[in-house]
């Protein structure tokens, strides 16, 4: 098993997944990072994503209902697990603690 | 834009996704993209939406896509102790269904050994054949000289050259190491050789002196720059030099008397020329010796007569060479129509077809055409296990449904069969090799060839490879098809049928059967052409005709020689002449008549004659006389043959003069056209000087039926006329046969090839007509009861077997029809197509096909409906 460490396109789909809650599947993904970031957010990619962090055991999924607007096919909804969970507050921590220790002068200010 | 009713992706692309994802992932992928299709049609219109769901699809291929969803359970953990166990099981099992099913066991094995056998000797052939003249270290530099002669109306390219070519060659042409000009032509001739006592005939030629230094006949004795070197010289092969001396050792400066006249000292001894080689010899002489005989033609370029061969230093480009020796004869003799051109020793053998100045095949025909017989036998041989395995997968899907359950994954049931399929080629390879050993001698005999099974290298790798190649041949298909069951389907005793299996089957036995057709066409086409060649009336007679070298006492005392022969009793004529009538052997342009175009190129076959010649021969006249001792001033006179006063274009030829090479000679009669070149060839203009001096062969008719006692006679009045020259004759018939000896070898051999084709494709009919009639026995036991009569049953078997046949005759008549042909187009002389070639073979074909599905028809008809019923 691979470990736990996320890679940074990784995090934002686990994040977005926790976001959307019961409503988590790969469109919905698309849309709501589509919305934040500044990039084209690729289906192909997210699929492959959520995949890879399905077998990481970060996120598990089921068959949703099926919609007229799918074609009568059923979508696949994602929920974080508790791993998920971990991985996330792990990837935080750290980026809290390296936040907090960055010396005021690193950006430009006065040397404290 | 035109917007369509209800928009819709793409359906190609979407068909394309269909056919590569991964099962488990196509339903979400499919929803998401038809999704997001929708909202991008309401947010941006149809063709933006269309766009980005085409680029979707693109960004989505990555190999996840068709990755499968992973097992659930664990994999097996291969150990060594399970690989031994599951091979043991394997062997296990395929003992038992050997043991079970012994008649397809039977069928398999006689099939794929006689194929594997075939295409193993056939491998030995070609592999020989292939072989020739390659075994000289410096092949790569090594050329022969050609010339390309520009007649009327086409180039012809010939192997005689100029003498003086070889030297012209090494001091003009810096890239040239060496050059050699030896005499021999295609045949070297014999020669008698004495020592002491001991007269031997032996095949010698004429050779430069750096003909060791190009070519890798290793010397025993004696240096390669030496040996040739003086014009006294004379070098022996050892088993010669055994001949002559007894002993190879210390024979260097020891006396060899050439032709009872001259007086050679051995110089060196090469070890015998290998069978791999395109010339063969026992001794060679120095070239300068023969430039003396030649007087004056020595130094002419018109004359040619030589080989030429070349060795270029290292580095030579081929094409710039022969670029820039092109004109060379031509500079040398204004008057000259030929070219010079150099073409690799090596491919002297198998490529020595020129039509019209380019290279047109050769010998590397029937190399090929071997090589494609052996690979379509393999084929039928491994269609018919391809189609036994499968037939009997319904008596194995029980075992596939298990090993499946109990966790076998997909290769290793695929290794299981293929396996089997390569241990049952295993098997039937050892037993080809049997055939082989058995069969070779046989062989040897019908291919002219001394063939051996040497087990070095490449023979086992050869031996190996034409087997493993068989045994993956035949196992593919079933192992994908067999491993390919689904366990829970089989298990519920369902054997599923896909769709084109049944296609496969019947296309195996099509194929079969439309290769057999080919087979038995082509030999019936290749047999009667040879028969028709051998019967043909050739315009003379060529039987009970022997002819024998003009040597010695004879070529002194030609005439009492020639009287005193007719007069033995047995002999019915006897003449000598200068042309062995078995081929094109001197032929000149230097004639002139009245109206001749100076631009004409015809050339004229030359046969200086003694007198009496045409009478030996029994050609007929058509007009005029033959030449005769009545006149003796017929030595001035011409006698034409019919295609050549054609040419001429001469009306009433008789007591006309022409020029022949400045000088004037009457023509004194016409001969009927007679074949004096194989049948390959149209006949040509020829005339007959009378020049008894000119003539070296001496021909003897004899009387038919006393043969042998004239032989004997003539034997013994020769040696006493001509002591310390061996009376050594030939048959004419004999050589005339030797002409067409690739025909009559592929005549013979294609005849036991289309009787294994045949063979082997009925194996296989009788193995599955075995198992349609166990398949249906059911059925066929409920129509007995309903009344169906035992014909109705036979009928009922062999009429689905026909339809299957009939297909492949009708595809394979047409088939042969073209290939037939286009090797009948090779030939002047040839017969025509009959229908009867065709209607034949289907129906021989068609007849054992019947005989032997009839077999298992009746067999099916006779059983008992109750013991097919009871069961179950």
């Amino acid at each position: 098993m691979k470990g736990t460490q996320l890679g940074e396109f990784e995090e934002l789909v686990l994040l977005a997944i926790a976001f959307l809650y019961d409503e988590a599947y790969s469109v919905a993904v698309v849309e709501e990072l589509s919305r934040r970031v500044d990039r084209p957010v690729i289906l192909g990619v997210v699929h492959r994503t959520m995949q890879r962090l399905e077998e990481k055991g970060l996120v598990t999924s089921r068959f949703g209902e099926a919609t007229a607007e799918r074609g009568g096919r059923r979508k696949r909804l994602f929920t974080a697990t508790p791993a998920g969970e971990r991985a996330l507050v792990e990837a935080r921590r750290i980026r809290n603690e390296l936040w907090a220790g960055i010396p005021r002068a690193a950006f430009g200010g006065n040397p404290a | 834009m035109k917007k369509p009713a209800t928009p819709r992706p793409p359906g190609w692309a979407h068909k394309l996704l269909t056919r590569i994802t991964a099962p488990h992932l196509l339903e979400e992928l499919e929803g998401d993209l038809e999704e997001m299709f929708r909202m991008r049609l309401r947010q941006h219109g149809y063709r933006k939406a269309q766009l980005f769901y085409l680029l979707d699809i693109l960004l989505l291929v990555h190999p996840r896509l068709w990755r499968r969803k992973p097992s659930p359970y664990p994999k097996p953990v291969y150990t060594q102790k399970l690989y031994l166990d599951m091979l043991t099981h394997h062997l296990l099992l395929a003992y038992r269904s050997s043991l079970r099913y012994k008649s397809s066991f039977v069928v398999n094995l006689v099939g794929l050994s006689t194929g594997l056998a075939c295409a193993m000797l056939i491998y030995l052939w070609v592999s020989d054949e292939m072989g020739i003249d390659k075994f000289h270290a410096k092949g790569d530099r090594l050329y022969q000289a050609l010339l390309n002669r520009q007649l009327t109306d086409q180039v012809v390219t010939e192997h005689a050259t100029p003498a003086p070519l070889a030297e012209a060659l090494v001091h003009e042409m810096p890239q040239v190491a060496h050059a050699v000009a030896t005499t021999a032509g295609i045949q070297m001739p014999l020669f008698t050789l004495t020592a002491g006592n001991k007269n031997v005939k032996a095949a010698g030629q004429f050779a430069g002196r750096d003909y060791f230094k190009m070519f890798s006949y290793p010397l025993v004795q004696g240096d390669e720059n030496q040996v040739l070197r003086d014009k006294n010289a004379i070098v022996l092969s050892e088993s010669l030099a055994r001949k002559l001396f007894n002993t190879s050792q210390n024979i260097i400066g020891k006396a060899v008397v050439f032709q009872q006249e001259q007086t050679y000292l051995v110089s060196g001894v090469f070890a015998d020329v290998p069978a791999s080689s395109s010339d063969q010899f026992d001794f060679l002489l120095s070239f300068e010796v023969f430039k003396d005989l030649m007087g004056p033609g020595a130094t002419n370029w018109g004359n040619t007569g030589p080989r030429t061969f070349v060795l270029l230093r290292e580095g030579v480009d081929l094409q710039g060479f022969n670029a820039a020796i092109r004109g060379l004869i031509k500079a040398k003799d204004n008057a000259a129509n030929t070219e010079v051109f150099l073409r690799p020793y090596r491919d002297k053998y198998l490529y020595d077809t020129y039509e019209n100045g380019r290279l047109a095949g050769g010998r590397i025909a029937y190399v090929k055409l071997f090589s494609i017989i052996a690979f379509f036998i393999l084929l039928i041989a491994a269609s018919n296990f391809m189609n036994l395995s499968t037939a009997k997968a319904s008596r194995r899907v029980k075992e596939i449904g298990i090993k499946k359950a109990l966790g076998s994954g997909r290769g290793t049931l695929m290794g299981q069969f293929l396996g089997e399929s390569l241990g049952m080629a295993f098997l039937s390879g050892l037993v080809a090799l049997l055939l082989v050993v058995l069969l070779l001698p046989e062989f040897n005999q019908i291919t002219g060839k001394r063939l051996v099974l040497r087990f070095d290298t490449r023979l086992i790798a050869g031996a190996v490879g034409i087997t493993a190649f068989t045994g993956l041949l035949a196992g593919i298909y079933p192992a994908i098809y067999l491993s390919g069951f689904s366990p829970s389907a089989v298990l519920k005793g369902k054997l599923p049928q896909r769709p084109g299996e049944g296609w496969v089957r019947q296309g195996l036995v099509v194929l079969q059967f439309a290769l057999s057709v080919v087979f038995i066409v082509a030999v019936t086409v290749v047999y009667q052409q040879v028969q028709f060649i051998q019967s043909r009336n050739l315009g003379y007679s060529k039987d009970n005709l022997i002819y024998f070298g003009v040597e010695g006492s004879v070529k002194e005392k030609l005439e009492p020689f020639l009287s005193a022969v007719k007069n033995l009793p047995g002999v019915v004529n006897a003449s000598s002449g200068a042309h062995s009538f078995l081929g094109q052997q001197s032929s000149t342009t230097g004639l002139e008549w009245e109206g001749k175009n100076p631009e004409d190129l015809t050339q004229f076959e030359v046969v200086q004659v003694n007198y009496d010649m045409l009478q030996t021969l029994g050609i007929g006249m058509s007009g005029g006389r033959a030449f005769s001792r009545e006149f003796g001033t017929d030595s001035t006179r011409i006698i034409f043959n019919e295609a050549a006063i054609k040419a001429m274009g001469m009306k009433e030829p008789v007591g006309k003069t022409v020029r022949l090479w400045g000088e004037e000679r009457q023509i004194v009669g016409v001969s009927k056209n007679f074949h004096f070149q194989s049948l390959h060839e149209a006949v040509k203009p020829l005339f007959f000087i009378l020049a008894p001096g000119a003539t070296w062969n001496v021909m003897v008719k004899m009387e038919v039926g006393k043969e042998k006692e004239t032989l004997s006679r003539l034997g013994a009045f020769y040696r006493e006329f001509n002591p310390g020259f061996v009376f050594d004759y030939q048959f004419l018939d004999t050589d005339y046969q030797a002409l067409y000896a690739a025909e009559k070898r592929v005549s013979v051999l294609s005849k036991y090839f289309a009787g294994l084709a045949i063979l082997i494709s009925c194996l296989g009919l009788y193995g599955l007509a075995a198992f349609t009639a166990q398949r249906r026995r059911k059925e066929i036991g409920i129509r007995k009861v309903l009344g169906l009569n035992e014909m109705g049953i036979v009928y009922l078997l062999v009429g689905s077997f026909t339809r299957i046949v009939a297909v492949a005759i009708g595809i394979a008549l047409p088939l042969s029809y073209l290939l037939t042909s286009r090797w009948l187009a090779d030939f002047a002389y040839k017969i025509d197509l009959q229908w009867w070639y065709f209607v034949g073979a289907g129906g021989v074909v068609l007849l054992v096909s019947w005989l032997t599905v009839g077999f298992q028809a009746v067999k099916a008809a006779l059983v008992n409906p109750v013991t097919t019923l009871k069961s179950e």
